[in-house]
């Protein structure tokens, strides 16, 4: 069960929607920047869930391996994001951001590379976007690559401990018409998503006032 | 709708759509016409700048939040916005629009407008909640697949039935995942080539979230597209009439073999019934013929008895004579036995010591077997006595050592052991716990197979040929063991011979009125004259008891019938006993008994009978003297009776 201290009103998850979408926005135009080709994200959707459930919910979706990009964030709320894609996304990814004129195995040698730098500039902006829209400040450390099953990624082995929660978003990522799916996933402890969701809380007055 | 709003009425019903331009920069809203009419306002506020507060005004207090937090994030630099929500226009209906919009950058990236197109969708957020509706309520899940794809869009309730998590679109291999055997794809996976004919098909899966085992039916529509195909279909769980059909099937698979069943056990409770009546008549019979069969035997005994003594003293005439004896001795046990078989007649109960009974046995056995057969008696030291009725126990006795000597025609040994045993529940099938003594009788022969033993103790069931036996024997003595709270087994395998065993109870040390092995006849002593009037309604009889009466030195009356007697009990008050058979026309002994009792109510009475039974509620000073009758016991009856008398 998540404690009911953590669990977002749906207007807190309409609020925190709109804040990554405006980091997933930012990051898309600092992709255009990059790669010189229309990209779109969005996110159409967010969820509180367990590490358990946030194994099984990538794992029912995604049949095959996945990769993702990890970075570690402090501030008043602390945790881990990742940017999590299935591996056969991946290469189609690196394409994608690399003007798809690289030969495959140039492609294969350039992957690590491509997807640290994609996952950062995503990862960077939700996370700036994120601090700035809740007036606080966050560091980051720099994003690293990882690979394996859902649950490895979220930590859900058989002795470690798994009380953190998921803050689960999947997003659509469109890049020169290929379909990409993806996931951001923030894995935070209690007292951290306590303290986001009073920020959020304090968001949502700034924005709609007596109306909330 | 109204007369003076027939476009807005028009529009509601066509899906009409208005646009808005959001100016950041100055803070100001332009809309369409369109938008105007949607939101209710009048056309004019079509044709000026309004705040951009304006934005908000028509929608509904509920959704309005939800809509500033997301108009929140566009002013903030989020680049796609795509909402639904209400809209109350002034006259207060409800409709619901889905506004989607996109936010425009300057070179810094600093949004600078935001431009949209409102779109009526109340109709189809009306289907939309019918549908839902119709798949919550109904259990079906609906889902899209487009050829080519590797994921199929989905609705809640077919993830739902899947036992999936709630998701729009699912991977095909997902879906798949679910099936418990290989076979067709639930839904095709992208390289699956051919196009399907029909949708039309079941499948078993298990669910994923209680991994329980379901039947699916999925059913649609093959829509071709050009060269590819689209899938759209819906599945529902047909578990329950699966299962039904299942169990249909069953039933009727096995219809056939139920019937055999049934008729086999009605054939079986025919037989059953067709060996009680057998039985029931055989009793009637037995019971019929028992009276004058006993007379007979009584004949023939006493003057058997009475020949013995008047015949030279030659060993080779005594021994014809004890013969004779014998044999009648035999045929009145058998009389009781059959009585007590036909009847379900009480046995008497003695104890017994098993081993000294067969020790008495051993020369009657060894004779009725013949010179090839012989006899191993093997005894336990220390043997516990038993309670049972002698004669009965005799006879299950010999009828064992006949049927083991049948088992071998050839001649051999038979071995008749006993043994004492403390047996457990469950040590011996049928058998309660507690102490027992086990008879057996062994022999070396054939033996039986599976099939004839387990018909071996039923009722006439008989191996041997016509006119050899009854067949009632062993089921006779599976009867004896059971009214004993024994139990009576048979373990025999082909060519190795029979063992068969009777197991009974031993003794409890408060049985009354227990005799040691059959009391042998004493010797008649002439001690007292006495007047004894003997009645028997058949002359044969009374002719021989008075004989036998005589001879003991006696004098006797003779009265053919209860009235008679009555009489003669009247004109001799010097009458010292009355011996009287029970069973008599127009008076019965027992009613004799009553009016000789109110002439003389002190006078002894013996009353003879051929039946076991006695009527409850006769005289207790009566003696019972069980026919036929040999003159040893005649004379231990008048003895007691007349003991019984003087003691009062």
């Amino acid at each position: 069960m998540i404690p009911e201290s953590v669990t977002l009103a749906e207007l807190e998850r309409d609020a925190l929607t709109e804040i990554v979408n405006i980091g997933v926005s930012r990051a898309a135009s600092s992709l255009r920047k990059m790669i010189g080709e229309q990209v779109l994200l969005s996110v159409p959707s967010i969820e509180v869930v367990s590490q358990h459930r946030a194994a099984r919910l990538i794992s029912e979706r995604e049949v095959s391996e996945l990769v993702a990009v990890c970075q570690d964030f402090s501030g008043p709320f602390s945790g881990r994001a990742l940017l999590i894609f299935p591996e056969t996304n991946s290469l189609e990814l690196v394409r994608a951001v690399t003007g798809g004129e690289l030969s495959a195995q140039d492609v294969l040698d350039l992957e690590h590379e491509a997807l640290a730098e994609t996952g950062n500039v995503i990862l960077n902006s939700c996370l700036a976007t994120m601090a700035n829209m809740l007036k606080r400040s966050l560091t980051m450390t720099i994003p690293e690559v990882v690979r394996g099953s859902g649950a490895s990624l979220f930590d859900v082995g058989e002795d470690r401990a798994t009380g953190g929660l998921v803050l689960f978003l999947y997003i659509d990522f469109a890049v020169r018409s290929r379909d990409i799916r993806g996931y951001i996933a923030m894995i935070m402890d209690l007292p951290a998503l306590a303290t986001l969701k009073e920020l959020l809380e304090e968001f949502i007055i700034r924005v709609v006032g007596d109306e909330a | 709708m109204t007369k003076t709003d027939p476009i807005g009425g028009l529009m509601t019903t066509t899906g009409a759509s208005g646009t808005w331009n959001w100016d950041i920069v100055t803070d100001s809203l332009r809309i369409d016409t369109h938008f105007a009419e949607l939101y209710g306002l009048g056309s004019q506020a079509a044709s000026e700048d309004l705040p951009t507060r304006s934005f908000f005004q028509a929608i509904h207090p509920d959704d309005r939040a939800r809509i500033r937090i997301a108009v929140a994030g566009i002013l903030a630099g989020a680049e796609l916005f795509s909402k639904e929500f209400r809209v109350v226009t002034p006259d207060g209906t409800t409709l619901w629009m889905h506004g989607r919009g996109q936010s425009h950058l300057d070179a810094n990236d600093e949004p600078i407008r935001f431009t949209g197109l409102l779109v009526d969708v109340t109709e189809r957020k009306r289907t939309e909640e019918h549908l839902r509706i119709a798949q919550t309520a109904g259990g079906i899940g609906t889902f899209e697949y487009i050829d080519g794809y590797a994921t199929a869009t989905v609705s809640r309730q077919f993830c739902r039935l899947l036992g999936l998590h709630p998701a729009n679109v699912l991977p095909a291999q997902t879906i798949n995942s679910v099936l418990q055997l290989d076979g067709p794809s639930l839904i095709p996976g992208p390289r699956e080539g051919c196009i399907p004919d029909s949708l039309d098909a079941e499948f078993r899966i298990v669910r994923k979230d209680d991994g329980a085992l379901r039947w699916i039916a999925r059913r649609g529509e093959v829509i071709r597209e050009g060269a590819g195909y689209r899938l759209i279909g819906v599945i529902y769980d047909v578990t329950q009439a699966k299962e039904q059909e299942a169990a249909l099937r069953d039933l009727n698979d096995t219809l056939e073999s139920r019937v055999e069943e049934e008729v086999a056990i009605r054939q079986q409770a025919e037989e059953a019934l067709r060996q009680a009546q057998k039985m029931e008549a055989v009793g009637q019979l037995t019971g019929g013929i028992a009276h004058d069969f006993n007379n007979l035997l009584m004949a023939i005994m006493s003057s058997m008895t009475l020949l013995r003594k008047r015949v030279p003293a030659d060993p080779a005439l005594y021994r014809l004579i004890d013969n004779a004896l014998q044999g009648a001795h035999r045929g009145a046990a058998l009389t009781q036995r059959m009585l007590a078989f036909a009847r379900r007649q009480d046995l008497t109960s003695e104890r017994i010591g098993v081993d000294a009974l067969i020790e008495g046995m051993r020369d009657l056995v060894e004779r009725t077997l013949g010179p090839a057969w012989s006899l191993d008696l093997s005894f336990q030291t220390n043997l516990p006595q038993i309670v049972a009725d002698t004669n009965q126990l005799e006879m299950a006795l010999l009828n064992l050592a006949v049927n083991a000597r049948d088992a071998m025609p050839g001649g051999g040994i038979i071995r008749i052991t006993t043994e004492y045993r403390r047996v457990a529940e469950g040590d011996i099938a049928g058998l309660a716990a507690g102490a027992y003594v086990g008879l057996s009788v062994i022999d070396t022969g054939e033996g039986m197979g599976p099939e004839t033993l387990k018909r071996a103790t039923e009722p006439f069931f008989t191996t041997k040929g016509v006119g050899k036996g009854t067949g009632l024997g062993l089921s006779m003595i599976h009867g004896l063991a059971k009214q004993l709270n024994g139990i009576f087994t048979l373990a025999s395998a082909v060519g190795k011979g029979t063992t068969a065993t009777l197991w009974l109870p031993v003794a409890g040390g408060d049985v009354r009125g227990a005799v040691s092995v059959a009391p042998k006849p004493e010797l008649p002593s002439h001690a007292q004259r006495l007047k004894i009037l003997a009645v028997d309604d058949d002359s044969l009889i009374l002719m021989n008891t008075a004989a036998l009466l005589e001879d003991l030195g006696h004098e006797v009356l003779e009265g053919n019938s209860g009235e008679e007697a009555l009489d003669l009990l009247r004109d001799n008050p010097d009458i010292d006993i009355l011996i009287t058979d029970l069973a008599m026309p127009n008076m019965t002994g027992i009613e004799l008994a009553d009016h000789a009792t109110d002439i003389r109510a002190d006078l002894p009475i013996i009353l003879a009978s051929g039946y076991g039974d006695v009527p409850t509620g006769a005289q207790q000073r009566i003696i019972r003297l069980g026919k036929p009758f040999g003159q040893a016991i005649l004379a231990q009856a008048i003895r007691e009776a007349m003991g019984r008398i003087k003691s009062q």
